[in-house]
């Protein structure tokens, strides 16, 4: 099976963010993280790119995407104080769209910091 | 499309002072006419090409550190709250970007030169500057102090240190360079700073800051880039500095500069106590020498927090207020200082800078040569920038001012004895004709035919900073942003860059010198292209031509 | 007094020859810490790496950390605050009687060696954990220990900074100060950023039963936050998108898969000293990313009508 290499890779486990890192992956998992730690080794080789979990839950019950926004739009759009919280483990871009969105909601939003 | 029509235009560019004059606009651009759109009728208003801020600090690592120290500002200042097209914002003394783009355009200003970015953390002032609306944006990069170049400037190789100051403005996506406090940065690396032009920086040799000031002039012209060396001087802020100003342009063997807020860099007297303004020399100084530009970098009595690479200053200043120190230095490339400041009528060091300011606005003969800033934020912040305006049209109203000064400041400046007055054509130099060429954006501060259509429609008032405070209409790329007081559209600016030849083995000189100092893949390093929204490559002159690009 | 005194990681790489690590454990936290940035490496400044630095550990305990420390200064429990001012005291050669010190668990011996050896040092860097941010005295422990950092420049360089974790906390961080200000805690409940830590976090919102509805993203409260705070995730609608069924995704009314930033998802990461970070992404993901997701939902709530109107507003000053 071919190997796809990705050089100067960046890991985002913890605050370190190395972007030394060599992946070697095939279409469904990362087999190789060289120069990464630990925590990153489990980090790369722990995320899969198989369809393990169903697209999406709505009251627990299988749903689609498209399902599922409407579903989270509606509660957000009908909350009072809906709040927005997290953004460790995501993009910067995703952030962005999260503060929007709370701007847009009059809503909260925080992070892991002021835990 | 849209027409303006019977407003008395203001164009310095053309020449055209007080002239009634129709506006045509199509295609984002001003066209001879318009056969159809809105028409504004502006019969009795004030029309001036749309504001150009040469040096600002806006976007990226420095400003969003004077963010987060500054909250009890931001929960007692002026807030926009969200529409349904346009973002909340907090305005004050580091508004958030949306807000900074909304102040902007609300005062008529639709272009903004963020004046210092490490390429370390360029990609985070792209970010920014992206999340500004409707002003169009530029920056410049750092690199004064970055050891790599300084490495080569020591060892004779200035070749190879013109080629990665090429390689750098293009890593960060800028369009320019900017030296701050040339070597002393450098040197606070070490707690130290550079305070001789001719003395050796601390880890070095023989090298300089003199001739690290003469190289990357040099270099920046040589690179045909269209604004030249934009140039912090050493011994910011420091009674006496003068004689460092003086010798620091003598440095520059002619070749052009712009030298940055130069309010700071003009004071004599050998300490606090005995500090005055030495305007009236430097002045006299820079009339006779056409190869340098200014910004004013004037300071208003008020609060601000100040924010600048020169990291010593901001030590002192720390130690001299005993008020919070925020400090961030940049591996290889820079550093930044930060400091909440006020600015009192009663100190009489604050007094001398408000006066040096204003001197130098008023002693500097050609408006061409001499921009509007504060260096936002450092001397005020820049929405407050009508008032200085008002300074330099009213005679009696800077006597007013005066009036409240202490007694000591006689003798030390020379601003009851200037009668000058601006006229609103030398006031539409100096905010936007002037800075739009000095910084080789032709299109901008231009109200002829195939330019920019950002124009600004004020009404004719008696309170002049009200009336540059409060313009009735604003119009960027030619859709209407400002109107009657309310933002109307919040379009997204442009941002201009340039790409300087550099010879192609340039990367793999520098790939070693550069795993040696940082810790991030050279890879990494640079900015990718796709990163920076709306980008416009702005081209620079060829290399042999001796013209240097107006 | 307050305020921030730090610098880049290579910064610290290129200069650092006195490396103080307070209430953080590296070796199994940030493992790459020690070998990447401090100290290990190299530099033209500190040509025999390891040998010319000076590392010492501040900690409660002894963590696998304190192995790689030429000095372990085991501090008692809860009295970091404590003994930061002291120093900040005896830096200034300030009178501080022995009771004092021996509340710290330490002697006047040690910490006068290591004041010696602070301001005999070139460069001195300060990081410091949750060990010190998180216990008792919490951003008042952070807030003396940056002080001490600060004040340390009227007799050498020093800086401080504090150990991020939690993969790109730091660029939350940062967006949320450039977008309105305020690093978290904040509410747009008047239409503009407000902020207040304590009212506007999430467990004391959550505890308190304020909001009436959650989303959450890159984050498992329900695997961290106190009872109180999980059992108000339960009873309202929450929203989870993670590349995993967490549990919060369990005990949430919607739950929508996403791609792992990063591995398959691209974008942008920031570093512990804030500087950005190009994400690389290995595999092609079968789920759609964070930030098409959340586009989405937000744009769909912006579909429906605003009950803010039309009309712009604008406060000339906040009371």
């Amino acid at each position: 099976m071919e190997m796809k290499v990705i050089e100067h890779a960046t890991c985002t486990f913890c605050g370190c963010v190395c972007d030394d890192i060599e992946l070697h992956a095939d279409e469904t998992r990362i087999h190789q993280a060289k120069r990464a730690c630990v925590l990153g080794k489990a980090w790369f080789l722990n995320h899969t790119a198989e369809h393990k979990y169903p697209d999406a839950l709505i009251d627990g019950r299988p749903a689609t995407v498209d399902e599922a926004i409407e579903a989270a739009a509606d509660h957000l759009y009908n909350a009072d104080m809906p709040l927005v919280y997290g953004m460790s483990n995501t993009t910067c871009e995703a952030q962005k769209e999260c503060v929007e969105m709370a701007d847009l909601l009059c809503g909260l939003v925080d992070s892991h910091t002021s835990l | 499309m849209l027409r303006i029509i019977g407003g008395t235009v203001y164009d310095p560019a053309n020449g055209i002072n007080g002239q009634v004059k129709d506006l045509f606009i199509d295609g984002g651009k001003l066209v001879a006419s318009a056969a159809e759109g809105r028409t504004i009728d502006a019969t009795g208003m004030v029309i001036f090409p749309g504001g150009v801020d040469v040096h600002t600090h806006v976007a990226g690592g420095s400003i969003n550190f004077a963010r987060a120290m500054t909250p009890e500002d931001h929960r007692r200042t002026q807030a926009f709250i969200r529409s349904q097209t346009r973002r909340s914002g907090i305005g004050g003394m580091a508004p958030t970007t949306f807000a900074t783009g909304y102040l902007y355009a609300g005062m008529g200003w639709t272009t903004v030169n963020e004046a210092a970015v490490p390429v370390l953390s360029a990609r985070h002032t792209h970010e920014e500057l992206a999340d500004i609306p409707i002003v169009d944006k530029s920056c410049l990069v750092l690199m004064a102090n970055n050891e790599i170049m300084l490495d080569l400037l020591e060892e004779g190789e200035y070749e190879r240190a013109k080629q990665i100051v090429a390689w750098h403005i293009w890593a960060a996506k800028a369009y320019g360079v900017k030296a701050v406090n040339p070597g002393g940065v450098a040197a606070w690396k070490w707690g130290k700073n550079a305070s001789q032009l001719t003395d050796p920086i601390e880890g070095y040799a023989t090298l300089t800051p003199g001739s690290i000031v003469t190289h990357l002039a040099r270099i920046v012209a040589e690179l045909g880039i269209p604004h030249p060396l934009h140039l912090h001087c050493n011994n910011l802020g420091v009674p006496g500095n003068i004689s460092t100003t003086l010798e620091t342009v003598k440095h520059l063997d002619g070749a052009r500069a712009h030298l940055a807020h130069l309010q700071y860099h003009a004071y004599g007297g050998d300490d606090w106590d005995t500090m005055k303004s030495e305007a009236a020399q430097l002045a006299d100084y820079f009339n006779s020498h056409p190869n340098l530009t200014t910004d004013a970098g004037a300071v208003l009595f008020g609060d601000t927090v100040t924010i600048s690479a020169d990291g010593p200053w901001q030590h002192l200043l720390y130690k001299l207020t005993g008020r919070k120190w925020g400090n961030l230095d940049v591996e290889n490339e820079t550093g930044c200082g930060i400091v909440p400041y006020t600015y009192r009528p009663s100190n009489l060091v604050n007094a001398v800078q408000w006066a040096t300011g204003l001197e130098l606005l008023l002693l500097i003969d050609d408006p061409w040569r001499v921009f509007l800033s504060t260096d936002h934020p450092n001397g005020a912040c820049f929405w407050r920038y009508p008032e200085i305006i008002q300074l330099l049209m009213s005679a009696d109203f800077r006597k007013e001012c005066m009036a409240p000064l202490p007694t000591a400041i006689k003798n030390r400046i020379t601003l009851p004895e200037i009668d000058r007055e601006y006229t609103l054509y030398e006031i539409a130099t100096i905010i936007s004709a002037g800075p739009a060429r000095a910084l080789g954006l032709h299109h901008k501060g231009n109200l002829g035919e195939g330019m920019d259509a950002d124009i600004v429609i004020y009404n004719r008032e008696d309170d002049i900073a009200r009336m540059f405070g409060h313009p009735r209409y604003v119009i960027k790329g030619g859709e209407i942003v400002i109107e009657e007081g309310d933002i109307r559209e919040t379009p997204d600016g442009r941002e201009y860059l340039v790409k300087p030849f550099y010879e192609p083995d340039t990367e793999e000189f520098l790939r070693p010198r550069f795993e040696d100092r940082y810790c991030m893949s050279f890879e990494n390093y640079p900015v990718e292209m796709e990163r920076i929204e709306r980008s416009q490559i702005q081209a620079c002159a060829s290399p042999d031509s001796s013209d240097s690009p107006q | 007094m307050g305020g921030k005194v730090t610098c880049t990681l290579g910064e610290v790489k290129n200069r650092a020859d006195f490396i103080v690590y307070w209430g953080g454990n590296p070796a199994e936290c940030h493992p790459r810490h020690f070998t990447k940035y401090t100290l290990m490496q190299k530099s033209k400044f500190l040509p025999r790496g390891r040998k010319d630095r000076t590392v010492v550990m501040v900690d409660i305990r002894e963590t696998k950390s304190v192995k790689a420390a030429d000095i372990f200064l085991q501090v008692r429990p809860g009295k970091d605050f404590e003994l930061m001012t002291i120093l900040r005291a005896m830096v200034k050669d300030q009178e501080v009687s022995d009771e004092q010190i021996a509340e710290t668990g330490l002697t006047r011996e040690q910490l006068t060696d290591l004041i010696a050896r602070m301001k005999g040092a070139r460069f001195g860097v300060m990081f410091f954990g949750m060990g010190l941010s998180m216990t008792r005295g919490k951003h008042m422990n952070s807030a003396a220990l940056l002080t001490l950092a600060a004040e340390m420049n009227a007799f050498t360089k020093f800086v401080a900074m504090p150990m991020r974790g939690h993969g790109n906390v730091t660029g939350a961080d940062v967006i949320m100060r450039w977008q309105t200000g305020y690093p978290f805690g904040i509410s747009f409940n008047r239409g503009y950023p407000r902020y207040n830590p304590g009212e506007f976090s999430t467990v004391d919102v959550l505890v308190r039963g304020d909001t009436d509805c959650a989303f959450i993203i890159g984050a498992d409260p329900g695997a961290t936050m106190p009872q109180p705070a999980i059992d108000h995730l339960a009873k309202i609608p929450t929203i989870v998108l993670d590349p995993h069924v967490t549990h919060t995704s369990r005990l949430a009314r919607v739950h929508i898969t996403t791609a792992p930033a990063g591995i398959a998802a691209p974008g942008t990461g920031y570093r512990m000293d804030e500087i950005p970070m190009p994400l690389r992404p290995a595999l092609e993901s079968p789920y759609p990313s964070d930030e098409e997701v959340v586009r989405r939902i937000k744009e769909a709530i912006a579909a429906k009508p605003d009950w803010m109107g039309q009309q712009p507003q604008m406060l000339l000053s906040q009371i």
